[in-house]
C-alpha cells in the first residue's frame, strides 16, 4: 500500500512534469524579454552588423561595395593607426597607475579617524558626479597658458615659465591626466574604502603584537586584503583609459598636431567626419580585439598568481 | 603629532580638490573680463553678481538641455531598474534549464563597450529613425547588464520560504516579484538606480553623435557648443559649466550615502 502510493505520486509528477516544465521555461524567459529586446536591437545586432559593415565600403548612405578584408589591410598599413593606438596606450600608462595609487592613498587617509571625515570623503568623491564636459571646461580654463590660475600659482611659487599645458606636446598628456585623475579618483577611493572595511581588524592587532611596523602591516595585510578590488580596478581603469574621448575632444581637439588623438577619436573622425563607416567599423573591431586580448591576458596572469 | 600631520594632509588635499569647483563658481559670479588669480581676487567679493547666470539662461538653451537630461535620465533609470529587476527575479527565483545560456549572453554585454559599436549603433538608430530624438539616447541606455548582476545578488538573499509560502497562497510569479522581491530589494534598487542616473546624466559620446539639433541636446553634449561660440567669455563659459554642475551637486549632497553605497557595490562585485 505504502509503496504503491509513492509510486503513484512519482508517476503523477512524471506525467505532470513534461508540459509544466516547458511552461515554466517559457514563463521564466518571458521575464527576460523586456531586457532582451533593447539588448538585442541596440547591442547584439550592432555587434554583428559592425562585423558585416567592416567588410564593405560603406558611407552614411549605406553599402556601396563588398571589399572583403581590404579595410583591415588598409588600416594595418596606415602608420596613423599605430600612432593613435600608441596614444591610447600612452594614456593608459599615465592615467591608470596614477589614479589607482592616488585612490588607494586617499582611501587609506579617509579610513583613519580624521576630523571632518565624511565631509572630506565627499569632497574627494564630488568631481565624479560631474559630466566630462564640465570637467573639461574647468581644466581647460584652469590650465590656460596666459589667464589660468595654475600658471598664476606657479608664478607665486617663483616658477616663471608660462607653461602651454594644452598646446605643448610635452605637457598636454599630463594636463589630460590631471583632469581625468581629479574627475575619477573619488570613484577608485570609494572602492578601496569598501575593500579596506572588509579586512578584519584583529589581523592588524595580531601583527602589532608580533612587532610589525606600519609599513610591514601595509604590505603584509592591507595590500593582500585589497587584492580582489585591485585586480578589478586595474582591469577597469585600463579599459576606461582606452576609451578616452570626451576630454581630448573638448580640451585639445586631438592636438597639438595629432599628439592626443586616440583610437576612439580616430574611429569617430573616420566614421562621422570622413563618412567612411566601413573603415571605421573595421577599426572598431581591431580595437575591440585588442581590448579583449588585454582582458584575457590579465585574467590568465591573475589566475596564475592565485594558483 | 602624527595625528596632527595626518589631519593637516587630509585637509590640504581636500582644499586642493575643491579648489577647481570654488574657482568655477567665483569666476561665474564675477563681471565679464574680471578673472580670479591672485589672493586679492579671491577675497574681493564686492563685485559678485548673478548677471552671467541671467545672460547664459537667456541667450542659450541651457535650461531646455537640463530638462532633456532630466527626462532622459529618469526614463532610462526607471525602465532599466524595472527590466533588470524582472530579469534578476527570473534568474534568481525561477529555476529554468536554459538559464545558464541566457545569463552568459547578458553578461557578455559587459565585454564590448558602446564606444566600440558606435558606427553600427548609429546605423541602426538611423534605420529606426531615432536619430535626433530622445529615444535614441534612452533605448541604447537600457542594455547595461550590470543592474541584473547586482539585483540578482540581492534577490538571492531573499529567503526561499517567503517565496514558497506565497506560492502556497496561490500567488502567481509576477505577484511574487512585485509584492515580495521588489520591496525586499528596495534599498539595492535605489543604489543601482542612482548609479544608472549618474551614468545617463554624464553620458557624452553617444548623445554627442545621436543628437543633431540644438533643442534636442542634453546638457553634457550641448555644453561643448559654447566653446565654438567665440563671443563667449571665460566668465560666461564658467557660468554655463556651473549651471550644468549645480543639479548633480545638489543630488549628490542629498543622496550621497546611497551614491557611495551604489558605487561601492558596483565596483567591488561587478
Amino acid at each position: 500500500m505504502e509503496r504503491s502510493l509513492s509510486e503513484n505520486k512519482a508517476a503523477a509528477t512524471l506525467r505532470r512534469r513534461e508540459p509544466v516544465h516547458l511552461l515554466t521555461e517559457l514563463k521564466a524567459i518571458l521575464y527576460l524579454i523586456p531586457f532582451l529586446i533593447p539588448f538585442t536591437v541596440f547591442y547584439l545586432w550592432p555587434v554583428i552588423r559592425g562585423a558585416w559593415m567592416s567588410l564593405h565600403v560603406w558611407g552614411i548612405q549605406g553599402m556601396q561595395k563588398y571589399v572583403a578584408l581590404a579595410n583591415y589591410t588598409k588600416i594595418l598599413k596606415n602608420p596613423d593607426f599605430y600612432a593613435y593606438l600608441w596614444n591610447s596606450f600612452y594614456f593608459v600608462l599615465l592615467c591608470a597607475p596614477t589614479v589607482i595609487i592616488l585612490g588607494l592613498l586617499l582611501a587609506l587617509i579617509i579610513n583613519q579617524r580624521i576630523w571632518l571625515r565624511t565631509v572630506i570623503r565627499s569632497v574627494f568623491f564630488l568631481p565624479y558626479v560631474l559630466s566630462v564636459s564640465v570637467v573639461s571646461f574647468i581644466w581647460l580654463r584652469l590650465l590656460d597658458a596666459k589667464n589660468g590660475p595654475v600658471n598664476a600659482a606657479l608664478h607665486m611659487l617663483g616658477i616663471n615659465a608660462d607653461i602651454n599645458w594644452l598646446t605643448d606636446h610635452r605637457f598636454v598628456w599630463w594636463a589630460i591626466t590631471l583632469a581625468t585623475d581629479w574627475w575619477s579618483v573619488g570613484f577608485v577611493m570609494v572602492l578601496f574604502l569598501a575593500g579596506l572595511q572588509e579586512i578584519p581588524t584583529d589581523h592588524y592587532e595580531a601583527a602589532k603584537i608580533d612587532g610589525a611596523n606600519a609599513w610591514q602591516r601595509f604590505w603584509g595585510i592591507t595590500l593582500p586584503g585589497l587584492s580582489s578590488v585591485m585586480k578589478i580596478q586595474i582591469f577597469y581603469q585600463i579599459i576606461n583609459c582606452l576609451k578616452l574621448f570626451g576630454q581630448v575632444q573638448i580640451m585639445t581637439g586631438g592636438g597639438p598636431g595629432d599628439s592626443t588623438n586616440t583610437m576612439i577619436r580616430y574611429i569617430y573622425v573616420t566614421g562621422f567626419k570622413k563618412d567612411m563607416f566601413g573603415l571605421a567599423a573595421a577599426q572598431s573591431i581591431i580595437f575591440c580585439i585588442i581590448m579583449l586580448l588585454i582582458a584575457v591576458i590579465q585574467f590568465k596572469v591573475t589566475d596564475r598568481k592565485n594558483g | 603629532m602624527k595625528k596632527l600631520a595626518l589631519n593637516a594632509v587630509a585637509i590640504l588635499l581636500a582644499l586642493l580638490f575643491i579648489f577647481p569647483l570654488i574657482w568655477m563658481f567665483l569666476t561665474s559670479l564675477k563681471p565679464d573680463g574680471v578673472n580670479v588669480y591672485t589672493v586679492a581676487d579671491w577675497v574681493d567679493w564686492s563685485d559678485l553678481n548673478t548677471d552671467n547666470y541671467i545672460k547664459v539662461i537667456r541667450d542659450s538653451q541651457i535650461l531646455l538641455w537640463t530638462w532633456n537630461s532630466l527626462v532622459i535620465g529618469v526614463l532610462t533609470t526607471v525602465i532599466s531598474i524595472l527590466i533588470s529587476s524582472l530579469a534578476a527575479f527570473s534568474f534568481s527565483k525561477l529555476p529554468f534549464r536554459t538559464r545558464g545560456i541566457f545569463y552568459v549572453l547578458m553578461v557578455s554585454g559587459l565585454l564590448i563597450p558602446t564606444e566600440a559599436i558606435l558606427i553600427p549603433l548609429y546605423e541602426t538608430a538611423l534605420h529606426l529613425e531615432l536619430i535626433d530624438t530622445l529615444w535614441a539616447i534612452v533605448l541604447p541606455g537600457l542594455t547595461n547588464p550590470i543592474g541584473i548582476l547586482l539585483l540578482k545578488q540581492f534577490m538571492d538573499g531573499v529567503p526561499k520560504d517567503y517565496i514558497e509560502a506565497a506560492q502556497m497562497d496561490g500567488s502567481r510569479s509576477l505577484r511574487l516579484w512585485w509584492s515580495i522581491c521588489l520591496p525586499l530589494t528596495r534599498s539595492a534598487m535605489v543604489s543601482v538606480g542612482i548609479f544608472f542616473f549618474i551614468l545617463s546624466w554624464n553620458n557624452f559620446l553617444w548623445p554627442y553623435l545621436a543628437i543633431t539639433s540644438e533643442e534636442n541636446m542634453i546638457l553634457s553634449a550641448g555644453l561643448p557648443t559654447f566653446l565654438s561660440n567665440n563671443n563667449m567669455s571665460l566668465n560666461l563659459i564658467m557660468t554655463a559649466s556651473a549651471l550644468a554642475a549645480i543639479p548633480t551637486i545638489i543630488v549628490f549632497i542629498l543622496l550621497q550615502r546611497h551614491i557611495v553605497q551604489g558605487v561601492a557595490m558596483s565596483g567591488v562585485k561587478g
